[in-house]
């Protein structure tokens, strides 16, 4: 069980090592899609914009190393988290963006799509999260 | 378990902040700081209107606005259906023209992103958003 806990965190962190190292490819173009859900000023999406992927990937590599794997696991829960209410209140609006998560690869998805992928990546965030208190809970008991 | 993951949470934070720090000083003059459309894409309509025949206009909206009402003689050239609508744009640009590019203020990204694809796909120079977008047309032709 294990095992397949520890496959779940390297998979869902290998995605966000990814998914950041292609934003860090083109701030610009991501500076865009965050504008576009009209929630922030310009001058903080394009800030921003160079920000999110270095969080990620540093999120992404601690869930990967197992180094300072609570936080990355917790920031990464939030931010997933503040994603998916920005692109509900995008689409209650009737905004038509595109996600941006994935560079030109998420261009097309469409509200569906993202929504899947993006919940099936909370969820995970949220068992690792869980498995993590039990461990803790554990761990504490024991002491 | 909390306190450990704020702790955590709190030097990944701050360790992000020096590679985004050293990206924004490399992209810092190829970037728009201020605007997601830099100063220099930008047109107002006093300014389009002095290029008299030489600017031609592309409407970005969606179809059923630009049916409604648009600048005279402006080209339909929406992202919904693309390829259609370029083709029929193409036949009437030349070098010498210069694009101006609007949409409804409210959806200006459209203007933004079809300008874009001029540019990347049509390979086309001189392209150019018009600031305030069709509400500002409205507004200074009424």
């Amino acid at each position: 069980m294990k095992f397949v806990w520890r496959i779940l965190g390297l998979s869902v962190g290998g995605i966000f090592v990814y998914a950041g190292a292609v934003k860090v490819l083109d701030p610009a173009q991501f500076g865009l899609d965050i504008d576009n859900y009209k929630i922030l000023p310009w001058f903080v999406s394009v800030r921003l914009a160079f920000y999110l992927p270095w969080l990620e990937i540093l999120c992404g590599l601690a869930l990967i190393l197992g180094f300072l794997y609570r936080g990355g696991l917790s920031i990464l829960t939030v931010l997933v988290l503040v994603f998916i209410g920005a692109t509900i209140a995008a689409k209650a609006r009737g905004l038509d963006i595109t996600c941006g998560c994935f560079g030109h690869a998420s261009q097309h998805w469409s509200f569906t799509q993202h929504m899947t992928i993006d919940l099936g990546i909370f969820l995970a965030l949220v068992a690792l999260l869980w498995i993590e208190l039990v461990r803790g809970a554990r761990n504490d008991q024991k002491n | 378990m909390k306190f450990r993951a704020v702790g955590e949470a709190f030097v990944i934070v701050a360790l992000a902040c020096l590679p985004a720090i050293g990206e924004g000083f490399y992209f810092r003059d190829k970037v728009s700081w201020q605007s997601p459309i830099p100063e220099s894409e930008l047109v107002t309509i006093d300014q389009a209107r002095a290029w008299g025949s030489s600017a031609i206009w592309v409407d970005a909206r969606p179809d059923d606005e630009f049916a409604a009402d648009h600048v005279p003689g402006a080209f339909s050239l929406n992202e919904d259906r693309w390829n259609e609508l370029l083709q029929q744009f193409l036949p009437n640009w030349s070098p010498d023209k210069k694009v101006v590019v609007y949409c409804s203020a409210q959806s200006c990204n459209a203007a933004r992103d079809v300008a874009k694809r001029l540019r990347d796909e049509a390979q086309l120079k001189d392209v150019f958003v018009l600031k305030g977008g069709w509400e500002e047309w409205v507004k200074k032709n009424r």
